[in-house]
């Protein structure tokens, strides 16, 4: 702490054999490049993410997933540099599909936002940590996030509970068969509750109107795009894939509930809102441009009763990348 | 004895110097960037630029909007372009986190071409702005800083602001012109 590496957390301290070690299990060679990361700029090797996951209480077996991760936050299309600084309450959520799911333990079913014990915790706390250390991303310095999150701590790591979902996995969706990682730019997880539905339009109208709030970032006017998720419990999924056995057709379902008459908004947004052709013929503004930028997915408990949305930030979009084995 | 590794990384490089100063502004082709966000820096912006047309300067106003995936690719080379053709710039508004940053890439991408370059936040986002200029490799970067909040500010006060503001802005700019030379007095 007293160097500044740390998040507040007792921390591991990152030995020269302890990173040794790490490196060994990982397979990689410590002086690979994986990205350069903002707002330092600063290049971020394989070295740099073993000293940071050994803090973190990692094993060496992450590091495939640590490096993908990295790799995909790093990708212009995820604006991590606009990410770090701002002032909102964003983190860059990993989202895990394939078999790695299963070796690494990663949580898909129930607690898979937080809670549930497992290495998925020091694999999140690993990327803050290099966010902070290595990118330079300090509250009240570099980033002026106004409240933070929880998920800056520990991260949010889970996968998709694939064996449990009737669509076809989201990364493979994404064009990543396989093992692959998800990067997505969460701002926070927020709850929706039914406990009347007992149909999928039902679940999936109230999946939808719950998203659409005026403040989520796909409907600020200073946003020319977006995109959301959508984590969907496996017993609600079996009732909305008999419906709508296409996963097209559950996006394009929720993209259209998912909008707000424009008249909701004060005069004042309607004209920025309108610049952005973001008003339908309908008077309506969807809270995403497209169906195509409702991420939906397949995780949580079997208790069902609940979903999960997590808005976006900005224009980041998200970046699927394959886990490749050492 | 115990190693311990050191798990952050530094800066290799930085350039303390500010750049040219913009001089003489008659004949210039000056470059404003604005963006999708703030309101505030269209209405000062706008007044800055009629003074600076006045003192002989053709000024070509850019805004920045989605700077990711496609779009940002094309906001890219548009951004790019207008460079090639301006003798100098003037970018900005730092006023949040993420516009800060972005006004400060953009900063940073127009005085490595090696033009005047001035980017403004406001006072809230000074220090970030700095910091980020200077994780950026250019310390020296030129900044003007306007009073926050400013884009809760109606647009007759935001005007006023930016007239008083428009003599610190020259000097910080480095402009030779009777204005600045008058208030640099």
């Amino acid at each position: 702490m007293a160097q500044g590496w740390g998040d507040g957390l007792p921390l591991i301290p990152p030995t020269q054999e302890r990173v040794q070690d790490f490196l060994i299990a990982g397979g990689r060679f410590p002086d690979e490049l994986i990205a350069v990361l903002p707002p330092l700029r600063a290049e971020c090797t394989v070295e740099k993410i073993a000293i940071n996951a050994v803090m973190a209480g990692c094993t060496g077996d992450a590091m495939p997933l640590l490096c993908a991760a990295i790799a995909a936050m790093a990708d212009s299309k995820f604006d991590l540099a606009g990410l770090n600084a701002t002032t909102g309450s964003v983190v860059p959520a990993v989202i895990v599909n394939g078999p790695i799911r299963n070796r690494l333990d990663i949580p898909c079913q129930a607690g898979c936002l937080g809670g549930v014990a497992g290495p998925a915790v020091a694999i999140g706390r690993a990327i803050r940590l290099i966010m902070r250390n290595v990118a330079g991303q300090l509250i009240g310095s570099t980033s002026q996030s106004v409240y933070g999150t929880p998920g800056r701590v520990a991260g949010i790591v889970f996968g998709e509970w694939e064996e449990r979902s009737p669509w076809t996995p989201l990364a493979e969706r994404r064009g990543v068969p396989g093992d692959a990682v998800t990067a997505y730019g969460a701002m926070g997880t927020a709850n929706i509750c039914d406990v009347v539905a007992n149909s999928a339009d039902g679940f999936l109208d109230m999946i939808a109107k719950s998203m659409a709030y005026p403040g989520a970032n796909g409907f600020l006017p200073s946003s020319a795009f977006a995109e959301t998720l959508c984590v969907i419990n496996p017993i609600w999924a079996e009732v909305i894939a008999k419906a709508y056995p296409k996963i097209e057709d559950v996006q394009a379902y929720i993209w259209d509930k998912c909008a707000l008459p424009i008249d909701w908004f004060r005069p004042e947004y309607r004209d920025p809102i309108g610049k952005l052709g973001r008003i339908k013929p309908d008077g309506r503004v969807h809270l995403v441009p497209t169906p195509d930028d409702v991420l939906v997915m397949v995780g949580g408990g079997e208790g069902g009763l609940h979903a999960a949305m997590i808005h976006s930030w900005g224009t980041c979009l998200t970046v699927t990348r394959p886990v490749s084995a050492p | 004895m115990t190693i311990i590794l050191d798990p952050s990384a530094s800066l290799a490089h930085d350039i303390a110097d500010p750049g040219p100063d913009a001089g003489a502004l008659a004949g210039k082709k000056i470059a404003i960037r604005i963006d999708m966000l703030w309101r505030s820096w269209d209405w000062v912006s706008e007044i800055w630029a009629e003074g600076l047309r006045a003192e002989g300067a053709e000024v070509t106003f850019w805004r920045s909007c989605g700077r990711t995936g496609e779009e940002g690719v094309q906001a890219d080379r548009e951004y790019g372009a207008l460079l090639e053709r301006s003798d100098m710039a003037i970018v900005g508004l730092g006023n949040c986190g993420s516009c800060t940053s972005w006004t400060i890439a953009d900063a940073l991408t127009a005085a490595a071409t090696g033009i005047p370059t001035i980017a403004v936040a406001t006072a809230h986002f000074e220090g970030l702005a700095h910091n980020l200029a200077k994780r950026g490799g250019r310390s020296g970067l030129r900044l003007h800083i306007l009073p926050y909040p400013l884009d809760i500010l109606p647009k007759e006060q935001v005007h006023d602001i930016a007239r008083n503001h428009y003599r610190s802005f020259l000097r910080n700019f480095g402009v030779r012109s009777g204005l600045a030379e008058q208030s640099a007095a």
